[in-house]
């Protein structure tokens, strides 16, 4: 640290001085951009605010009432963001880990893969959906072409919520997949040669070496990034909209999407405040559990 | 790790699953240029025939809407990405080099912003941004853009100047140089890389960003992905030209994350 930092006493010298300045303006735009409307949002949410009834007149927790007992948000939106959270990370993972172990077996043309590995990272998450939809069109999207080639049964993808949420899950998975298999590479390369080299020798398994050495290993790289995603993920808005707009009925509706629609579809500002707040209030709960969860594994680590 | 003999046969597996994974992340993209450069008779059918086109990119162009977007998407990108370096490297470089009440707070107020979904604040700063003036504006999109990285920015940024030996800022300081010198002159050359890098992520994070432009911006200020978005539902059949305009919208990230590679996947691995 910088000197006189020993100085118990708490002075505002130069050296606070120099602290504070560096913080202020990301400090400022944080308070301006976030915690202020963070705050108006907690104060429209508790009122009944519509365009077609702009009174704004103290409700207390009506909308949070409404919005808890309402059937779409208990049955599919909270579902479906959970599913996708837990189905994208999980998988994301697994195809990540998969590919990054493949890469590091000093294969040729490591760079090229790599390059087109990054490919999905560039893509705009609505140029992906985009993308998704014309090749998952029932009529002349090349998928259904070519189910139609080998004989089967074209399906209408869009149509059935399972299937529509299906190819929404997919095209997560296609933007994610290579940043986790970056980061998990980049582990793997970093590792000493030694206890592989010992197990080599020893004539472990691939199968056990990889359980008992490489996981292990891997753990904390892998908690940082299903932390990092999973907090991501359940704030995911673009592909959904993009994709499906919700669709079939509300069948692929998520929270995003949820509290968007009521806010600046139904135009009923208080309601889509407060299922905006209900969001934020699980997603720290999560987050401070997976916050408790990472410090546990890197502090084991070290 | 795994150079130690193996059969020869085995490493045809690893190239076949190595092949289909490349397969598979590319083919969208692909398809995508390829039903961009079909003619309007052809593009139902990309797989079949041979005919191919630019003329798609050049209607794109001749629509002003689209282009005006693009112009504003490069142009909050770029500001937003200088000045979100601006801001998050000073408030890393203050999160790694002093410890103490102030700074813990800080780093605290950061990590439960960066879990905070958009909608919950993007919803309100809708109001915000009418109540303050700025709605619809380049204003009112690029400092909401600048707030949105500073936590995560700044925690990155903490983490590469934790990185660094503050025993040059030491020297430099005994030495007569003030903070800000010392800052400047010896810590910011050193983190110099991961300023790039993270420069980059910033500039791809911006122009691919949806939610903040739909709602924060209307007819004055059009975003690419919104106008793409839009283009999907009003002229939904006209996939070709759809597809153009994709195309388009990659390049730039496109060369960026080319020539930026080695910066790009540094900045990921931070």
């Amino acid at each position: 640290m910088l000197p006189m930092q020993k100085e118990k006493k708490f002075i505002f010298g130069e050296r606070e001085r120099f602290m504070l300045l560096l913080m202020a303006p990301a400090a400022l735009l944080l308070i301006l951009f976030q915690i202020i409307p963070i705050a108006i949002g907690l104060n429209v949410s508790f009122r009944d605010w519509a365009l077609y009834n702009p009174k704004e007149t103290w409700i207390g927790l009506k909308h949070y009432f409404a919005i808890l007992s309402d059937p779409v948000f208990t049955h599919t939106v909270l579902p479906n963001t959970f599913i996708f959270m837990a189905g994208s990370v999980s998988l994301s993972l697994a195809i990540g880990m998969c590919i990054a172990l493949l890469l590091n077996r000093k294969v040729k043309g490591q760079k090229i893969i790599q390059t087109v590995l990054l490919l999905p990272l560039m893509v705009a998450p609505v140029i992906a959906a985009i993308m998704m939809r014309w090749m998952f069109n029932d009529q002349f999207g090349i998928v259904n072409v070519v189910l139609g080639a080998l004989g089967l049964e074209t399906v209408s993808w869009f149509t059935n919520r399972v299937l529509a949420f299906s190819v929404i899950l997919f095209t997560d998975i296609w933007l994610w997949t290579p940043w986790f298999t970056i980061l998990l590479l980049a582990a793997l390369q970093s590792f000493p040669k030694e206890p592989f080299e010992a197990a080599e020798i020893d004539g472990t398994s691939r199968w056990r070496t990889f359980w008992y050495i490489t996981l292990p290993m891997l753990r904390p790289v892998i908690v940082v990034c299903v932390v990092i995603r999973t907090i991501d993920a359940f704030r995911t808005f673009d592909i959904v909209w993009t994709l499906t707009g919700g669709g079939p009925g509300r069948g692929t509706e998520i929270f995003s999407l949820y509290a968007y629609v009521i806010a600046f579809q139904n135009l009923n500002f208080g309601k889509g405040s407060a299922a905006a707040m209900i969001g934020a209030v699980i997603i720290l709960a999560f987050g401070l559990v997976l916050y408790k969860v990472l410090n546990k594994v890197v502090d084991t680590k070290a | 790790m795994r150079q130690f003999h193996r059969p020869f046969l085995f490493g045809i597996p690893t190239y076949a699953g190595l092949m289909l994974v490349c397969f598979l992340f590319a083919f969208p993209v692909l398809w995508l240029i390829l039903t961009a450069v079909r003619p309007p008779a052809d593009m139902y059918y990309v797989h079949r025939g041979w005919n191919f086109t630019l003329s798609n990119f050049g209607t794109v162009f001749e629509n002003e809407r689209v282009v005006e977007s693009f112009i504003n998407s490069a142009v909050i990108a770029t500001a937003s990405t200088f000045f979100s370096l601006l801001v998050t490297v000073c408030s890393g470089y203050m999160l790694s080099r002093f410890k103490g009440r102030v700074s813990s707070s800080w780093f605290g107020l950061i990590y439960v912003f960066r879990c905070v979904p958009y909608i919950s604040w993007v919803l309100p700063l809708y109001f915000v941004t009418q109540k303050y003036g700025i709605y619809d504006t380049y204003a009112g999109l690029l400092l909401p853009h600048i707030a949105v990285h500073i936590c995560f920015f700044s925690w990155l940024m903490k983490g590469f100047f934790d990185g660094i030996d503050p025993s040059m800022e030491y020297a430099a300081l005994i030495d007569g140089c003030t903070r800000w010198g010392a800052f400047f002159r010896v810590a910011l050359p050193a983190a110099l890389p991961a300023i790039s890098a993270l420069g980059v992520l910033c500039w791809l994070f911006t122009w691919n960003e949806f939610l903040f432009a739909l709602i924060l911006t209307g007819e004055r200020v059009p975003m690419a992905t919104v106008v793409m978005a839009q283009f999907v539902s009003e002229m939904g059949i006209e996939w070709n030209l759809m597809a153009a305009t994709a195309v388009l919208a990659l390049v730039p990230a496109f060369l960026l994350t080319l020539f930026g590679q080695k910066y790009v996947i540094k900045g990921l691995k931070m």
